[in-house]
This record gives C-alpha cells, sequence and structure tokens, in this order.
C-alpha cells in the first residue's frame, strides 16, 4: 500500500460523519442515517483530522460548523487524499446564511471534494437520496484504487518474472554452450530446451497462471516423438498439480532425459521405448524414467552437462538426490520426494 | 620459495529457480571455488543452524517470499558473510548493511569472479 493509500483504510469508506454544533441538528442527522442502516459517527470538532480518517466515506455537514479551523482541518485531509480519492462533502445551508460566500469559500479551500449544497428545510427523503447518492460515488471511487493498486502491484510482479525468465535464458545458454562442440549442435540443443521452456509457460498461462498438470509436461515433452501414432515414451501416472517452478523444471529434466534418449540411448533405434511414471505415496511424490530396447549402454567417464544439470534440478525439486543409473537394460532415472515442496493446488 | 595454493572458497548459495542456481554452481566450480549446498529458501536455511561457509550468495526473493534479507541477516549473526544476487537492484541497496555487496542478474562470469576476489581480498573479521 502507498503512504498515501494508508491514509484512508478502505474499510472506513462505507461511514458518513457529522459536523454539526447544535445537539438537535446532529442527533437528527444521525438517527435519519442510522434508521438506514448507514454507519454514522458524530464530531464536535475535536480531533477532526482522525475523525475524518476514521469515517472517511462521506462528511455531511452544517454551515455552523464551518469555523477557520474545520475548513482548515478538511482541507489538510483532503490533500493528503491519495489520487483516486475525491471526499463527497453535504453542506446544509439556511435562507439566511451568506451562501454564496460559504459557496466560494469552500471552492477556493477544498479542492479535490464532491461538495452537494442544500438549502434548509430539506424533506429527509432528498437528503438521504443525496446522501446515498455520494456514498456510491465513494464506492465507485474505491473499486478505481484497488485497481490502481492491483495494477502497481502486477507491473512489480511482471518486471520481477521477466527478469527471472531472463536469467533463466541466460542459465541455459551458458549450459548449453559448455556442453556443445559445434554451432549446429548449440543451435539445436538451444532451441530444444528453449521450446520446452516456452511450452510450459503457455501450458501454465492455459491453466490460469499458477500450475500446470504432470500429465500435460508429458504430453507436451513427448507429443513431438510419436511415431505412426504411437507413443515412444509411454507416460502414465494421476492427475497432479505442479506449481509453476515446479512444472518448468520437470519439462527441462524430462527433455533432458527425452534428448539423451535419442542422441545416445532407447530412442535412437526404432525398437527402443521408454516409460515415464509418476505416482504419490504418503505425502511423497516418485518419478521413474526406464528405457529400454536401446544400444548397449555405456558408462560416460564423465557426466555431460546435461546430466549434471539433471541432478542438480531434480535435487532441488525433491529435495533429495535422483538415482541415475546406467542399466543394462537402459537408462534408470528416479526421484522421490516431499509432495508439499512441489504440488499446486489442483 | 612454495606457493601456496589458491585459497577455495565454500560458498553457499540461496537460489529458488533450480537453472540458476544451477549456473551459479557451474560458475562457482569454474572459479576454483566450491558450492557446499543451494537452498531454496529462508525456511530451509533455519532447518539448518550449525551450516558452515566461508560465504553466501542470496538471492532476495526466494521460495517462502521476499526473505533474501531476513537470511543474510541470520547467516551475518553467525558469522557468514552475504552477497545479494537479484534483479532488484533497489531492495539490495535498501538492504545493504547485511551484506559486503550485491550483484545484479543476470549474473555473468566477470561479476562473480570480481565479487569474490574483493571478498578474498578483504580482511575477515571475526
Amino acid at each position: 500500500m502507498s503512504e498515501s493509500d494508508s491514509h484512508i483504510a478502505r474499510a472506513a469508506l462505507d461511514r458518513v460523519l457529522v459536523l454539526a454544533p447544535y445537539r438537535r441538528d446532529a442527533e437528527y442527522l444521525c438517527r435519519l442515517l442510522s434508521e438506514q442502516q448507514i454507519d454514522v459517527s458524530h464530531s464536535d470538532g475535536a480531533r477532526l483530522a482522525d475523525r475524518l480518517r476514521e469515517s472517511a466515506g462521506v462528511l455531511v455537514t452544517t454551515h455552523e460548523a464551518l469555523t477557520p479551523q474545520v475548513i482548515e482541518a478538511v482541507s489538510a485531509h483532503l490533500h493528503a487524499q491519495p489520487a483516486w480519492s475525491e471526499l463527497p462533502v453535504v453542506v446544509l445551508l439556511d435562507r439566511a446564511s451568506p451562501n454564496a460566500r460559504i459557496r466560494a469559500e469552500l471552492a477556493r479551500h477544498w479542492p479535490r471534494s464532491r461538495l452537494l449544497f442544500y438549502e434548509r428545510p430539506v424533506s429527509a427523503v432528498e437528503l438521504l437520496s443525496g446522501i446515498q447518492s455520494a456514498l456510491l460515488v465513494r464506492l465507485r471511487q474505491r473499486d478505481v484504487g484497488d485497481h490502481i493498486d492491483r495494477e502497481v502491484e502486477l507491473r512489480r510482479e511482471l518486471n520481477h518474472r521477466v527478469k527471472n525468465i531472463l536469467a533463466s535464458v541466460t542459465s541455459i545458454f551458458q549450459m548449453t554452450r559448455r556442453g556443445a562442440s559445434t554451432i549446429d549442435a548449440l543451435t539445436a540443443d538451444f532451441s530444444g530446451r528453449l521450446q520446452a521452456l516456452s511450452n510450459v509457460h503457455s501450458a501454465v498461462f492455459r491453466a490460469d497462471g499458477e500450475a500446470v498438470s504432470i500429465r500435460e509436461i508429458a504430453d507436451l515433452t513427448f507429443a513431438p516423438y510419436r511415431v505412426d501414432g504411437r507413443d515412444r515414451v509411454e507416460a502414465s501416472g494421476p492427475d497432479l498439480m505442479l506449481t509453476r517452478e515446479g512444472g518448468t523444471t520437470l519439462a527441462l529434466c524430462l527433455h533432458e532425459l527425452t534428448t539423451n534418449a535419442i542422441k545416445y540411448g532407447a530412442l535412437s533405434v526404432p525398437e527402443g521405448h521408454v516409460t515415464f511414471e509418476w505416482s504419490v505415496d504418503n505425502q511423497h511424490l516418485s518419478i521413474r524414467w526406464q528405457e529400454r530396447g536401446g544400444p548397449p549402454v555405456i558408462q560416460p567417464e564423465r557426466a555431460g552437462y546435461g546430466t549434471r544439470y539433471l541432478r542438480s534440478a531434480l535435487g532441488s525439486l525433491f529435495g533429495a538426490s535422483p538415482v541415475i543409473e546406467f542399466r543394462t537394460e537402459g537408462l534408470y532415472c528416479a526421484a522421490t520426494g516431499s509432495a508439499r515442496r512441489i504440488v499446486g493446488n489442483p | 620459495m612454495s606457493t601456496s595454493p589458491p585459497p577455495v572458497l565454500r560458498i553457499l548459495c540461496l537460489e529458488d529457480n533450480p537453472l540458476i542456481a544451477f549456473h551459479v554452481e557451474q560458475m562457482i566450480e569454474d572459479l576454483g571455488h566450491l558450492p557446499i549446498a543451494t537452498l531454496d529458501s529462508f525456511t530451509e536455511l533455519q532447518a539448518l543452524p550449525d551450516v558452515q561457509a566461508d560465504c553466501a550468495l542470496i538471492d532476495i526473493d526466494l521460495a517462502d517470499g521476499c526473505t533474501g534479507p531476513d537470511a543474510a541477516q541470520w547467516l551475518r549473526q553467525r558469522g557468514i558473510p552475504g552477497i545479494f544476487v537479484t534483479g532488484q537492484k533497489e531492495i539490495a541497496e535498501a538492504n545493504a548493511e547485511h551484506v559486503t555487496g550485491y550483484l545484479v542478474k543476470p549474473i555473468a562470469m566477470e561479476g562473480l569472479k570480481r565479487v569474490l576476489d574483493e571478498f578474498l581480498a578483504k580482511p575477515r573479521s571475526a
């Protein structure tokens, strides 16, 4: 909340403050409004600044209340309003009061107020409808204020997310560059990873912004590798949602596993295939990747950057190191971790 | 005359984006230092009251909110100096008393090297 917004609590915008030095006027006005279930209170001018903040909806004042001190206090309050706020003020005049002078003075000292003048005697019906209209105006102002706050917040959030995405892309590029020996390889790997990142973003956006299903991540990642309508990676598991961050990480990891399978593993030959399964058991999420039917598996001497990223990313996602084994039947990768860390709300 | 091997800093990372975390870990290794652990939140950090490190790289925004500054203070109380890593320069500057410096995202190798070299050059206070 901005400095000036804390000046007016949103809840205070439903309340009416009555300023009337004569007790009979004050009692009449307060009773008239409270009979209509309007939250009303009365001030004798003491601590006016505080009272205005507490009952910031509409000010109802008789002209007798308008001493220089009161005019000044209200003026200060008006100056401190946030940009969206314009205090409605109902002023009760008499036939005998110097109305032209009062109007001129208030116009000069009370900027950003909406002045509504009545000349007494005024019917209860007319006065009430004026005050109720003013309260509605106030509600609308509050909506505008809420929208402005929300927009400021969204803009800040957007900036933050964009910075994070740019940092992620930098990371992806650096990781790809280290692992690529030719420009063509760099280009292909980088495009592939960026596509995986982009797919997750689309999926999250489609799902309304904060969560994405594991099923959808799997489908997006493995769909390009279907042959003749057949899945080369069979994915199975319960309906489960991941947070945006979790989904992004999983998508990049699955992309990594799939790309390695295509280059060196089960997907590099037509008879090879992969199963990818996920399950939840007692607050723990597990994933399992098993390749079968590929060329003979050779354990590399030093893990490539993709594999190192896999270890790091799955480790941070699950809160525990993944198991990556070069089994005789094919590469095996599994991870288990607390579901609380990862799963968003469905 | 024998030359002593260059000092190896044990560096703790506080970062909740796994891609950035991985990248930072790689850069730390490339510079000859040791990334001892990467944690994603102040909550995770507090679960390790006996953590030891020579310094910490702290993202201002973590998994449990804008808790980087709190984490920096917590670490400082335990004798571990921190360096902010952030896209939000203003918040880094506002919380400068808890850290010895800051880096703006995305981090480049040169920036990280400079900050760590500066850190090594400064006499360490207890």
